[in-house]
């Protein structure tokens, strides 16, 4: 008799586990696309985390309510890598093995996306990244099982380069932490500059602590250095810090810090944000003039009340492209969609674009624009006379993805 | 390079010095009377910078009346946990060894912070400057952020407040005899105990001022408790553990310091209160205002 209440208790634990796997694993995977996510929840990924679910969710709905993808509806399983590159790929197989996922979505972080993609690529899951950027997803880490619709680290770095090398400027300074990637960023920054415009004048960098907020001991330092563009590799909440700090300085009156201006930083910077600062961004919603565009943000600002940020556009643009390359295939086999992705061209937000069948990556370049104020958006500024500095231009060429993508094997 | 422009990274250094001044002073006074090394005391000013941002989400925005409530509430708020920490924690180990009570204040210093992680959360916190400091003066025809005056007000004012009360008050002697001679102090009546937790207490309200302070100033988030207090170490070990005084000269020399260095050598900044540590270390291991220990 004592032993009974174990034994119940155990058939009761069984019985819940079963009950908890079962429905999940057979009923809904014989009918539904289940696409697994391979979420970034915690910390500075919340709010990349926040716009992109609304992303996702908002195709998904849209697309079922249309009838699906092959007559078949579309799911979202999400789990949370937390930013952390073993539990990425911990979450990605078992949305792999566990959930029956047909698709995986990326993460935010580069680490994470770097370990996902060799779990995609050992079940030959296709997985997209719209978020996390590392060159390395197409290059030294590149199998076929993969695509990115985000500009790449090369293509910022390259495109923005480029980009200033046809402006007067010609005083450059950086400020960033001092760590390696942020010197192997200045280090390629000024070789990529030098090779472009040969007058340019390289001023000393500003280096401060790893993880510092207080950046008032450094500014008076870059007013000495006297640059016309700051380049640096601070971003999100470091840079709106900076920007706010340095503002009473008056250091903007002669500099622009050039750094990625992405939706989420405009709005943490608010008002503060001094007007006719040089910055890029990976997909302005409100400087792409496409119907498609147009579509998506009304929807969007009609379900949640406010504007997409990049994040929220590139996801969406992913899953364009992956439904659009399922219907091509007529299949969800992962094979068969690799084909139909090598080379699809598709209706992105940001215009017709296409896959480069080599590295699966997508022609997206960076949009370049100055901080200006706009009457339609009250609370933040918005980048103007936005350009976008074309893939084609600043992509490793063939040969070169080739290359690295022998010697990555 | 002209001279107005050294003299701007002057005042610019000496602000930041007053900044982490006023964190120090807190961490020198009380291990001037309690004899207690508080690592925790970082996280105490964390604290006080992120009690700071919640405030100011219900206080009117850029109003100077709230920032001086922060000034008013936060350092009270922090004084009353530091008079729970003190009076089930800190008072067992005051006269136990200084391994036991590093174990202690380090534990706290986990403690407070997965705390702090758990209320907050891990994202970045600013608190809007008012108004009033928001904009910049001219300095020496060049942009001097107005906050940056507010710092270098209340730096010396919390210094001379200190100096009064250690130096020219009642209960300073209380304070400087309750540090020297416990034992007779004790003898003569006076409660040392409520010494003691009242100079805790003080050093909590200083970092409660010093976490409003740095909130305005830039972003917070979770490692600020762990950077500062580093820094704090920094500043008494070149001040001399327990003298107010060497706390305003050791957080003086870092802030400039950090400022003039960088513009010959960008890379040393970072490591220039480490280097000053070492150096007085060396030449005068009790600090320039201290005494060696008897």
């Amino acid at each position: 008799m004592r032993r009974l209440p174990i034994v119940a208790l155990l058939g009761m634990v069984t019985l819940a586990l079963i009950c908890s796997v079962m429905p999940a694993e057979k009923a809904s995977a014989e009918k539904t696309i289940r696409i697994g996510w391979t979420a970034d929840m915690p910390g500075i990924g919340a709010t990349f985390y926040k716009s992109q679910k609304q992303a996702l969710e908002l195709f998904i709905e849209e697309t079922n309510a249309a009838g699906g993808v092959l007559g078949r509806k579309l799911e979202l399983v999400i789990r949370d890598s937390k930013l952390k590159p073993d539990v990425g790929a911990t979450v990605a197989r078992e949305l792999i093995l566990q959930q029956k996922c047909d698709f995986l979505v990326g993460p935010t972080s580069s680490g994470v996306a770097l370990a996902v993609t060799k779990v995609a690529k050992e079940f030959k899951k296709i997985v997209f990244f719209h978020t996390s950027n590392t060159e390395k997803l197409t290059t030294t880490d590149f199998h076929p099982y993969m695509f990115q619709v985000v500009p790449n680290t090369g293509i910022e770095g390259r495109g923005i380069t480029l980009f200033l090398s046809k402006k007067p400027y010609t005083r450059y300074s950086f400020i960033g932490p001092d760590y390696a990637y942020a010197h192997s960023q200045w280090d390629s920054f000024k070789a990529n500059l030098k090779k472009l415009k040969p007058d340019a004048k390289i001023l000393d960098a500003v280096w401060t602590k790893l993880g510092e907020t207080n950046f008032a001991p450094y500014i008076p330092t870059l007013m000495a250095r006297n640059p016309e563009i700051i380049y640096t590799n601070l971003w999100g909440g470091g840079l709106s810090s900076f920007i706010k700090q340095a503002k009473p300085y008056g250091l903007f009156k002669k500099a622009s810090i050039t750094s990625l201006y992405d939706l989420d930083l405009l709005r943490a910077a608010g008002l503060d944000m001094p007007e006719g600062l040089l910055g890029y961004c990976r997909c302005p919603f409100y400087a792409i003039d496409t119907p498609e565009m147009k579509a998506f943000v009304k929807k969007f600002y009609d379900k949640y009340k406010e504007w997409p940020s990049d994040w929220a556009c590139m996801a969406y643009d992913g899953m364009l492209a992956l439904t659009e390359a399922i219907k091509k295939a007529n299949s969800i086999d992962s094979d068969e969609v690799v084909k139909a992705i090598e080379g699809l061209e598709w209706n992105s937000l940001r215009g017709r674009r296409y896959i480069r069948p080599e590295d699966h990556m997508a022609n997206v370049g960076i949009y370049v624009g100055y901080t200006g104020k706009d009457p339609r958006y009250k609370k933040f500024l918005i980048l103007k006379d936005v350009v976008e500095v074309p893939a084609e231009k600043v992509w490793l060429p063939v040969e070169e993805v080739k290359k690295l993508q022998a010697a990555g094997k | 390079m002209t001279p107005q422009f050294y003299l701007f990274l002057l005042v610019n250094g000496l602000a930041q010095g007053m900044l982490l001044f006023i964190i120090a002073s807190g961490l020198t006074l009380v291990f001037g009377v309690l004899r207690i090394i508080n690592f925790a005391h970082g996280s105490l000013y964390m604290i006080g910078a992120f009690l700071a941002f919640s405030l100011s989400t219900v206080l009117e925005e850029g109003s100077l009346i709230s920032f001086m409530l922060l000034l008013l509430l936060v350092p009270a708020a922090l004084m009353i946990v530091g008079l729970a920490l003190e009076t089930t924690l800190f008072r067992r180990i005051y006269d136990q060894e200084h391994l036991l009570q590093l174990l202690l204040t380090y534990a706290l210093v986990l403690i407070l912070d997965d705390t702090v992680r758990v209320i907050w959360g891990g994202d970045i916190r600013n608190v809007p400057r008012p108004t009033a400091f928001s904009g910049s003066v001219d300095l020496l025809g060049l942009s001097f952020p107005m906050y940056n005056v507010f710092i270098l007000g209340v730096g010396p004012l919390i210094a001379l407040g200190l100096w009064g009360l250690l130096y020219r008050s009642r209960a300073g002697n209380l304070i400087r005899a309750a540090a020297s001679y416990p034992e007779m102090l004790g003898a003569l009546g006076v409660n040392v105990r409520m010494v003691m937790t009242w100079t805790f207490l003080m050093g909590c309200g200083l970092a409660g001022v010093g976490g409003v302070l740095m909130a305005a100033l830039a972003n917070i988030d979770l490692g600020i408790g762990m950077e500062k207090i580093i820094e704090c170490f920094a500043v008494v070990v070149i001040g001399g553990l327990g003298s107010v005084w060497g706390a305003l000269l050791g957080s003086l020399i870092i802030g400039v310091g950090i400022s003039f260095i960088q513009l010959p050598l960008s890379r040393l900044a970072v490591v220039f209160p480490y280097i000053a540590m070492a150096l007085v270390l060396i030449w005068r291991p009790w600090g320039l205002f201290g005494r060696p220990e008897r």
